[in-house]
């Protein structure tokens, strides 16, 4: 069984509004890493609500390890399970210390003292904030705050995070901050990272990309599979890693190089190859 | 060429003779020429926000002037409305500064505190929602119902209805999907080109500078590490990797052409351009 | 404009002040305010301002955030003490007849007792209170020392989550309410002239703002909250336990001996304690 499963999940905000989400069928596979991808106003923040189940579906339904969201009485169940990062910094820190903001979940599970203590320390330790431990939230970075926020979500030892463009409003040293610890979480802690974004340099780095347009999965598929589309991304105003659109652009001028390349360093060994063997020839 | 605004020896310290001192900006000077592009980059801290808001007199600098066409914007305290109106600033996520109950009355509020007539603030404001993409029926709306990107263009009209001669822009695109950025960034440039106005754009998208700036400014701890044509500055990429700026991953893919000796350029920036440079190689 | 406020701020640390009891600290306050308002003679005053210099001492708090902490006050005091200044009527002789001001022993002697009284408040409950005790820990000890009141059913711990809160956003208000003076400004809003009903006019576009990103903030918070398995007070556990050591105790049998002092030496003059000295030697 998948750790989350939608079935022809529809949402809208109100009965007489438009859909915002349109008949999604998706697996989500428990340690995976998922991006979902799409422009502003794509219906990715709203699913991503629907996922953890702060918001559920009008129609169809959706599963948390075999828990049906809608399911009032699993609720609490299902937030233990999934957690969320958000997008603003700002808006998710509870309490004004940092240690104190991170033990703020496991307080709610009533777990007992050294239990939290335990746990603060190594949500912290994990995202390399212990010694900004005592330290007032307030006054830290975006990346920094954002770190806190996943250290608040790593107390309560969830199975899986969902981070809605959690990178959104910081600056390149920040997002790289996060990025790198949702991949840490995913592949040493063995998490299931969810990460709806934009940014699609972010999305290169997971396993797996969702792309989503007008409240609909229109791709689905390894981050190579989804950027050898390249037309169909950009009919969707999604941009591709340049120089995945270079290799395109050279492929649609009769050059055979492959499609889907993703990172500078992987597109330096192609062209070298290619280059000395065309000069070969 | 005329420059538009001349930053001379410019310095911003907090706390002077405390042992807390600061200082933000350490002895800058550069110009910014009228009708060009001019896209400043460097971290955060960099004081790059700090030189945004002395440009138009929201913060005085420590010592230093800023001239504008000239003049030095200091030179009648009690006019900073009128540098104001020429030098507009829009700050980073202005969306959070709408508060009318139109979009329409939002864009005039800038007009009307200048002191224009009521038939100019009409026009200049449809002529500013048409710059930044907004429809007539979008004006009649209130600014709070509007999607994010639109709440953004709205925002930055209600600076270009006061018609400035030159504006900074921090962050404009700041999380916009590409074609969001697109349109917002165009409109600029189209206001630009009919007024001949002076553009100053602050981001940490080394990818929307490239596309857009004629000019670069890299700054870095309070000072400028760099300033030059956007050219000048990308033949030095390597320059800007040391600095450990964010470079668009096109111009990564050069640099390490370079180290492997299969091309010489490092000033490659857009993928169109690298395109050819490729079949350049390709063709030797 | 609001970039000076310190109010709610908290300085991590680890003096006596931050490591006493918080409800312990509370009681303390209250014994604090009476006695600084109760200190009316000169000998009691005194004992009030050296109390209050021990507790600056004590705090740790660095001497340029006090003086920082004053700074938007020295308007009321200055206006406090030239009204005691000039318009005390005194006995005897003025000290300085000069044309319409007239100053009598008694106006100096008022003007530097409101002067170190509001002084005294302002530092006293800054160092005792707000710069040694994080939020969390002052709530938490108010829903503590309120606890009593659950039992006919005051919702004492919804009172001082609220109250956590709000300490926890006032940072970034003042910080969001900056950006926005600077927003308007740069559109040519002018605060500074006209008459009374012109600058009431005038806030709206920093208030109207404000308050929808006051509500955003809340509804995205809560949606965070609820993330975090927060359930209302019941079942809730602490990070940290408040414990009373013996030392709490004596520090609070200390100030209330000194506050009966108070009351007891307001009743005596100098010449009196100097005779009662003379007397006992």
């Amino acid at each position: 069984m998948s750790f989350i499963e939608a079935r022809g999940v529809e949402f809208s905000y109100s009965p007489d509004e438009e859909k915002v989400i349109k008949n999604i069928d998706l697996k989500i596979e428990k340690g995976s890493y998922v991006a979902i991808l799409g422009h502003n106003g794509c219906g990715k923040s709203t699913l991503a609500k629907l996922l953890c189940g702060i918001l559920t579906p009008t129609e169809g339904q959706i599963l948390i390890d075999g828990a049906d969201t809608a399911d009032e009485e699993k609720s609490f169940e299902i937030r233990k399970k999934c957690g969320m990062v958000f997008q603003n910094p700002d808006n998710q820190l509870v309490a004004s210390v940092v240690e104190e903001d991170v033990a703020f979940a496991p307080e709610n599970l009533g777990l007992p003292r050294d239990e939290i203590r335990k746990r603060v320390d190594m949500a912290l330790a994990t995202v390399d904030m212990t010694e900004y431990k005592e330290h007032a939230t307030y006054k830290l970075s975006g990346g920094q705050k954002q770190r806190i926020a996943i250290a608040g979500m790593l107390a309560m030892s969830p199975e899986c995070i969902i981070f809605d463009e959690a990178t959104a409003m910081l600056d390149p040293t920040g997002r790289k901050e996060i990025v790198a610890a949702m991949k840490r979480l995913n592949s040493e802690i063995g998490i299931t990272v969810v990460t709806i974004t934009h940014y699609m340099n972010e999305a290169v780095e997971a396993d797996r990309i969702i792309v989503m347009n007008k409240g609909e999965i229109i791709a689905d598929g390894t981050p190579k599979e989804i950027f050898s589309e390249v037309e169909k991304l950009q009919s969707v105003s999604l941009a591709v890693p340049q120089v995945a659109e270079l290799m395109y652009l050279l492929e649609q001028d009769g050059h055979p190089l492959p499609r889907g390349v993703l990172h500078a360093m992987e597109a330096a060994d192609l062209l070298e190859a290619y280059i000395k063997g065309a000069k070969n020839d | 060429m005329i420059n538009a605004i001349e930053v001379k020896n410019i310095s911003v310290i907090y706390g002077e003779g405390t042992p807390f001192r600061k200082a933000a900006l350490n002895g800058i000077t550069t110009a910014f020429p009228k009708g060009e592009i001019t896209g400043i980059i460097g971290h955060t801290g960099s004081g790059k926000s700090t030189l945004a808001s002395l440009l138009n007199g929201l913060l005085k600098a420590t010592s230093g002037e800023i001239l504008l066409f000239g003049e030095n914007i200091w030179a009648k305290p009690k006019e900073m409305t009128k540098i104001r109106s020429r030098v507009g600033l829009v700050f980073q996520y202005p969306e959070y500064q709408l508060f009318d109950e139109t979009v329409e009355a939002d864009i005039a509020f800038g007009p009307k505190n200048i002191g224009l007539d009521e038939e100019e603030i009409k026009n200049r404001v449809r002529l500013a929602a048409e710059f930044c993409g907004l429809s007539e029926k979008e004006l009649k709306r209130s600014p709070f119902e509007l999607s994010g990107g639109q709440k953004r263009r709205a925002a930055i009209a209600g600076v270009l209805a006061m018609r400035p001669e030159v504006i900074v822009l921090d962050e404009p695109a700041a999380g916009l999907d590409p074609q969001g950025r697109e349109e917002i960034l165009s409109g600029l440039v189209e206001y630009k080109n009919k007024y001949g106005a002076t553009l100053i754009i602050i981001s940490h998208s080394m990818e929307d500078i490239a596309k857009y700036a004629d000019r670069i400014l890299v700054m870095k701890d309070g000072e400028i590490y760099m300033q030059g044509s956007v050219e000048e500055i990308f033949v030095q990429a390597e320059r800007l990797f040391d600095a450990k700026l964010d470079l668009p991953q096109i111009t990564k893919l050069f640099i390490e052409l370079k180290k492997r000796n299969l091309c010489q350029s490092t000033d490659v920036y857009t993928v169109g351009y690298a395109k050819k440079e490729i079949e350049k190689i390709i063709a030797k | 404009m609001l970039k000076d406020v310190t109010f709610g701020q908290y300085y991590p640390g680890n003096s006596l002040l931050h490591r006493t009891d918080p409800r312990i600290k509370m009681l303390i306050l209250i014994e604090y305010l009476v006695l600084v308002l109760v200190a009316n003679s000169e000998i009691a005053a005194l004992l009030s301002l050296a109390f209050t210099v021990f507790l600056i001492a004590v705090s740790g708090v660095r001497f340029g955030i006090l003086i920082k902490s004053v700074k938007p006050l020295i308007f009321v005091l200055a206006f406090t003490a030239i009204i005691n200044l000039f318009f005390t009527v005194g006995e005897g002789e003025p000290l300085l007849n000069w044309g319409f001001i007239t100053i009598y022993a008694n106006g100096v002697r008022n003007a530097i007792m409101m002067l170190l009284r509001l002084l005294s408040l302002v530092l006293g409950t800054s160092v005792l209170i707000s710069f040694t005790t994080s939020p969390l820990e002052l709530t938490d000890a108010i829903e503590a020392l309120l606890s009593p009141l659950k039992k006919i059913k005051v919702p004492v711990h919804e009172f001082a989550m609220m109250m956590s809160i709000a300490l926890r956003f006032i940072p970034t208000l003042i910080e969001e309410t900056n950006k926005i003076i600077s927003a308007q400004k740069a559109r040519c809003a002018d605060f500074e002239s006209g008459n009374l009903l012109k600058r009431i006019k005038a806030l709206i576009p920093i208030l109207i703002p404000l308050f929808v990103s006051a509500v955003r903030r809340a509804e995205e918070l809560a949606d965070a909250m609820e993330c975090r398995c927060y359930n209302g007070g019941e079942g809730r556990t602490k990070l940290k336990v408040m414990k009373s050591r013996p030392a709490d105790y004596a520090f609070l049998l200390a100030v209330t001996v000194l506050t009966v002092a108070v009351f007891f030496l307001n009743n005596i003059s100098v010449s009196e304690i100097i005779n009662l000295c003379k007397a006992i030697f």
